[in-house]
């Protein structure tokens, strides 16, 4: 049986991503941000697709601590039941603040939550994303176009704005799947960075008011369903071929000319140090 | 030179706490939660690569402050600047609270503040300027039902702070009190400022904005910050109305902003 691991799964793109996974009878492998969120999500799936393996795992992803205790929680969940074998991780789960905020480990939260989170939960998954040949998605968005990483001050801490914020952790997650092929590709493992579209989902909504509130509620009416979205990740994670870096729906997609080997590495030093890593 | 900020686990310590590596000085930092005082450091260290000490403990409790000076000592920290983050605070009306939790707020936010203030005051080099933020509020600055416990103690650090920098001047001490709004610190402040509505969001002010304006002002010898056009507005106008009046307008505003809160936190 295959198995997919999928971050923020429990609403907007990551929940379509489960459904279209149970429904090819992967073993499905969802986080959530808390145990009741989760367990809604666990129990409408397994309402639509009776007989499906769907397992729900609660972490709180601006933490972490909480990341490497899902990681030993994931890893031995897929050595004792699925032979060790990851056929595909999503790092979809992503948010969006009003303000400048700080997680615990005292890093700025979209950068942390964005960013951060699906490096760290990427590296505690490798052994077993190369035991299957597995594949890595990162959701990345077309607003990663026509912006820069702040290298001087990636965690914003000054003139903070939103949405800047949110396109330069974007910009990251390319950048992050670039650095990852260049240094696993041979390993069998590979990552993708996926634009979405605009998809008609609450990411504006939560934590957020006023102005950012009002303009995503009109603004998400003209994106798609969240199920059209997911059909991209479900054609880069089952298609032979795919050996670009960037996807969309109609296929493989034009990214910043930011996204290079020297950024790219550049990002990858840095994760590295603010993870306590050495990926 | 190393800075000693109190509860620096969280929200605006925790802001100060990176502030301060960013200027490159040395940290001292305690906080009662020992577990999210040692994620914060190393979260710390790792980006700025400054030397971060922590000693967790209660400040209320006075052994526990000696044995905080006495650390600082043995290590040969020399302190050059101190931040009283550390408050407390409990929403609902004063005879919906036990009387322990309105007296841990006087406790912490000014018995513990003072403990501290007077023992760091030990630690400093002779020889340098000495600086000292107290973290009071926007709340001091007016009477406010359903938060008045608060308010007041609040008020006490304003008007302590003041008297404090005037007598500690010859010394080369130099005081600062900073009278914040709202703040983007937790997940529930950021709630709390949503259910305030445009008010809540018209007296918030970006943390990163007033913690490097604060230490700023505070080296520069600065006695008072109060954040934000809207706020020194507010200041203003609380100066032309009797206290009466404003006590009755804010209690209405409380009453709407806590009947939000409670159903938001419900859903």
């Amino acid at each position: 049986m295959k198995t997919i691991v999928i971050t923020g799964a429990t609403s907007g793109i990551g929940y379509a991503v489960c459904r279209a996974f149970a429904q090819m009878r992967w073993a499905v492998l969802g986080v959530g941000r808390s145990e009741a969120t989760c367990g809604a999500a666990e129990r409408k799936l397994r309402e639509e697709f009776p007989g499906a393996d769907i397992r729900f795992f609660p972490c709180e992803l601006s933490k972490q601590t909480e990341i490497i205790r899902l990681g030993e929680t994931l890893t031995k969940t897929l050595r004792d039941d699925f032979g060790g074998r990851l056929d595909a991780l999503v790092n979809n789960a992503g948010c969006v603040r009003n303000y400048y905020t700080t997680t615990e480990d005292g890093y700025e939260t979209v950068f942390a939550v964005n960013h951060l989170a699906a490096f760290l939960l990427t590296e505690q998954l490798l052994p077993a994303l190369v035991e299957a040949g597995g594949r890595v998605l990162v959701t990345s968005s077309q607003s990663h176009l026509g912006t820069k990483v702040r290298w001087g001050d990636v965690m914003l801490t000054r003139r903070y704005r939103p949405l800047f914020a949110y396109k330069q952790s974007k910009l990251c997650n390319l950048l992050f799947a670039q650095e990852f092929n260049r240094r696993f590709a041979q390993s069998g493992v590979r990552c993708y960075g996926i634009d979405p579209g605009l998809v008609n989902t609450g990411i504006g909504e939560k934590n957020t008011s006023g102005v950012v509130k009002l303009f995503w509620r009109f603004h998400k009416r003209r994106g798609v369903s969240a199920d059209t979205s997911a059909k991209t990740y479900a054609h880069v994670i089952t298609s032979d071929d795919a050996d670009s870096l960037y996807y969309g729906q109609r296929g493989p997609q034009r990214f910043s000319r930011q996204v290079n080997g020297e950024n790219a590495k550049r990002l990858w030093a840095l994760s590295d140090r603010l993870c306590g890593t050495s990926f | 030179m190393f800075v000693l900020i109190t509860g620096a686990s969280g929200g605006l310590g925790r802001a100060f706490a990176l502030e301060c590596a960013r200027r490159g000085c040395g940290l001292y930092v305690t906080d009662i939660d020992a577990q999210g005082l040692e994620r914060a450091a190393v979260g710390i260290r790792r980006q700025y690569g400054v030397p971060v000490e922590t000693y967790a403990c209660d400040i209320t409790d006075d052994s526990a402050v000696d044995g905080l000076i006495q650390n600082a000592q043995d290590k040969g920290i020399a302190i050059g600047m101190l931040f009283n983050v550390a408050g407390l605070d409990f929403e609902g009306a004063f005879q919906k609270r036990s009387f322990n939790d309105l007296a841990s707020i006087l406790r912490v936010n000014i018995e513990a503040t003072l403990r501290i203030t007077h023992k760091a005051l030990k630690l400093r080099d002779e020889k340098r300027d000495f600086y000292i933020v107290f973290v009071s509020s926007l709340a001091s600055l007016y009477p406010i039902p359903l938060k008045a416990t608060y308010a007041a103690s609040k008020r006490f650090l304003l008007d302590f702070s003041i008297a404090l920098g005037e007598e500690l001047k010859p010394q080369g001490v130099h005081v600062l009190a900073l009278c914040p709004g709202g703040l983007s610190t937790r997940e529930d402040c950021l709630q709390a400022i949503a259910a305030q509505g445009f008010w809540g969001n018209a007296t918030t002010n970006a943390i990163e904005t007033v913690v490097c304006r604060t230490v700023s002002k505070s080296l520069r010898g600065k006695t008072l910050y109060i954040p934000g056009l809207v706020n020194n507005l507010l200041r203003f106008g609380a100066r032309l109305v009797p206290p009466s009046i404003i006590a009755r307008m804010l209690h209405k505003r409380w009453l709407q902003a806590q009947q939000q809160w409670l159903s938001i936190g419900n859903q």
